[in-house]
């Protein structure tokens, strides 16, 4: 896959030959420094934009040369995306954006749907809270409830946990994980190494080319990486008591 | 994705801004409203003037005399000039000459002189106009009798001390206008004259003057017992069809040169001028009509300001939600969508804002006609034509914004901070 952007005059080649293949049920984290192409490629992968030369293939189907309203539909049926900065509707309830998808993609039992998404992710008594009134780890799993809802082939990820603590990314880790368990596809961008070692497979891009492709052989779990971190946060709280109480009168 | 949606997501797109909305709307209200006003005064305007015309006797023609003039005459013997100030005069002869004859071109005739004079009855008294006609009267001017009856050939011949009222006069007379006072007297100029019946009330003239404040009495009595005069002030002509008026008004003025010697040029030297009062109201209201054209365009520039101020905010509006944008095609809205959402919040603008310019409208049409005392009339196909021209404007207007949303590209709109 080739994406040639002309830049001041001047041809940059933001993605230089990448060949990937990501098959059902994988949990793939796409690494890489800034400018070396994760988020072009992402744009591809998510139907966003085509590549200039090259073919893309998704559940059997040629995306390369599709036109803006074939790549909406693709959009709309076949990918659920994640972003950074949450990007939910304001002014608009949870349950409401999740439904926004199944809006466009006419599909009838869309509040069902978008209310058993956001049990899913532990959201189910946060229907009709509007995104300001929600934390940052609750509004990215809105926005998983909402990618979630129309039960992709694929779902993307671009910096998913960027914008979140330590504590609120391993929340989301957890989520999907346990949806990856259940058989979802899942791509996610990061620059994180610690997020991309909950997949299963990491790919590293460099220059806009694919460098290195390896698997996960000691995954992170978010369970115990949870733990491990509700401990830490109650430990220096004892260890500040401590010599408080030690001082001597 | 259905219109009800569409409908639902522009509501919400125009409720979150409420004031921005109410202000764009302000240009399109104003517009409408303008348009409904200028029409109502319009029409109201026309209609009087088509009321004064239905008043007018079909295929009417008036004869005046004209003003005096200064004639030279060149006398041949002396070879001087001679000035000859000449007081213009139409008189019971013309009058009966004119009668007499043109049957082919003219049903009848009404000669009239007019007065102001003081009436009295029992211990009230007024100045009214009392005129001297024929019978004719009635069938030359479109007038009948709302009581009793007119006066008849004989008694105009006979200078019978006879009269028929209008109802202002019966008003000031008798305290009520409806009252009928058939078989009482009233004093004319110490004249004693016997009511024969009320005339049909026919309202104000197209000049604003009440046509009902007159006594009508016979034109011999007139001439001989009231005005003591022999001079006409007016003669109302019938034609027979409206195809014969102008060769009525030919003859008629053919006829009184020749008895009243005008030498050429004409018309310059004539001594009575005939006019058609139809064609003049007709002139009236074409001018009229041609006002509220010129005002009816004035707001329709409003209506195109008020637009272009609604694309200004629509514009505004795009470039302010373009991460919105940028979310709803992310999840696959496709640009139809998005143009289909930013339209429908444009035309519901200033559908909205023809509604409320509509509704102005109409009350500031009864304020004025309360007021200002003008006869309105609201259209109901200006207010649908206003109703869907500013629909179409918001359409309009809003088209190039939404294409520019629609066409917005999802990554950009995405990153777009």
């Amino acid at each position: 896959m080739f994406k040639v952007y002309i830049m001041g005059g001047q041809e940059v080649r933001a993605l230089d030959g990448v060949d990937l293949d990501v098959f059902p049920g994988e949990y793939a984290a796409i690494m890489g420094p800034s400018g070396s192409g994760k988020s072009t490629l992402m744009h591809m992968i998510g139907c966003l934009n085509v590549p200039t030369s090259g073919s893309y293939k998704l559940d059997g189907i040629e995306v390369a040369d599709m036109d803006e309203v074939e790549l909406a539909h693709i959009r709309n049926q076949k990918i659920g995306f994640v972003f950074q900065g949450f990007n939910l509707l304001s002014r608009t309830t949870a349950l409401e954006n999740v439904m926004l998808p199944m809006v466009y993609g006419k599909v009838k039992d869309m509040e069902e749907r978008a209310t058993r998404a956001l049990e899913r992710v532990g959201l189910g008594d946060r229907l009709n809270h509007n995104p300001n009134e929600l934390s940052g780890g609750q509004q990215q799993r809105v926005a998983i409830a909402r990618a979630i809802a129309t039960s992709p082939k694929l779902l993307l990820a671009d910096e998913p946990t960027g914008n979140l603590s330590s504590m609120q990314s391993e929340e989301i880790m957890q989520i999907f994980r346990e949806l990856n368990d259940e058989g979802s596809t899942i791509v996610m961008v990061t620059h994180e190494p610690d997020i991309a070692h909950h997949c299963k497979r990491v790919l590293t891009l460099r220059d806009g080319r694919m460098v290195d492709d390896e698997l996960v052989t000691t995954r992170l779990d978010p369970k115990v990486e949870i733990a491990r971190m509700t401990a830490e946060q109650n430990a220096p709280r004892a260890a500040r008591v401590t010599p408080v109480s030690g001082v001597p009168a | 994705m259905n219109l009800l949606l569409y409908f639902g997501l522009a509501m919400r797109g125009l409720t979150a801004n409420k004031m921005r909305t109410a202000l764009t709307m302000l240009g399109i209200v104003i517009g409408v409203a303008v348009v409904i006003l200028v029409v109502a005064i319009g029409e109201g305007a026309s209609k009087s003037v088509t009321d004064s015309i239905n008043s007018l006797g079909t295929n009417q023609l008036t004869i005046r005399p004209g003003r005096p003039t200064l004639r030279i005459t060149a006398a041949a013997a002396s070879g001087t000039a001679q000035a000859l100030v000449v007081a213009n005069r139409l008189n019971m002869a013309d009058s009966n000459l004119i009668q007499k004859d043109f049957p082919t071109t003219i049903a009848a005739l009404a000669p009239q002189a007019r007065a102001t004079v003081q009436i009295s009855m029992g211990d009230k008294d007024a100045n009214t106009s009392v005129m001297g006609t024929s019978p004719e009267y009635l069938y030359v001017n479109n007038a009948t009798m709302r009581s009793g009856t007119m006066f008849s050939a004989y008694q105009n011949a006979g200078s019978v001390k006879v009269c028929v009222v209008g109802s202002t006069v019966v008003k000031e007379m008798d305290g009520s206008a409806d009252s009928d006072m058939t078989g009482q007297a009233i004093m004319i100029n110490h004249n004693r004259f016997t009511v024969l019946g009320v005339l049909t009330p026919k309202g104000a003239g197209a000049f604003g003057q009440d046509q009902d404040d007159v006594i009508l009495i016979p034109i011999q009595t007139a001439l001989r017992r009231v005005l003591n005069t022999q001079v006409l002030n007016l003669i109302t002509v019938r034609c027979t069809t409206p195809g014969m008026m102008s060769l009525a008004q030919e003859q008629i003025a053919s006829l009184l040169r020749n008895r009243h010697h005008i030498p050429p040029p004409y018309p310059q030297n004539d001594d009575f001028q005939i006019t058609n009062q139809t064609e003049i109201l007709e002139r009236q209201q074409s001018v009229t009509g041609t006002m509220t054209t010129l005002l009816s365009a004035v707001a329709v520039i409003s209506l195109i300001v008020g637009g272009i101020g609604i694309m200004n905010i629509m514009l505004v509006s795009v470039t302010e939600r373009t991460r919105e944008i940028g979310i709803r095609k992310a999840v696959g809205a496709t640009p139809r969508d998005i143009l289909s959402q930013f339209l429908i919040e444009s035309a519901l603008i200033s559908f909205a804002g023809g509604v409320v310019g509509v509704l102005i409208g109409i009350v500031g049409t009864m304020a004025l006609s309360s007021i200002a005392g003008w006869e309105t009339v609201v259209d109901p196909l200006a207010a649908a034509v206003a109703l869907i021209v500013s629909a179409s404007v918001g359409i309009f207007f809003g088209l190039y914004p939404a294409q520019k949303a629609a066409a917005l590209n999802p990554i950009d709109a995405l990153s777009y901070e």
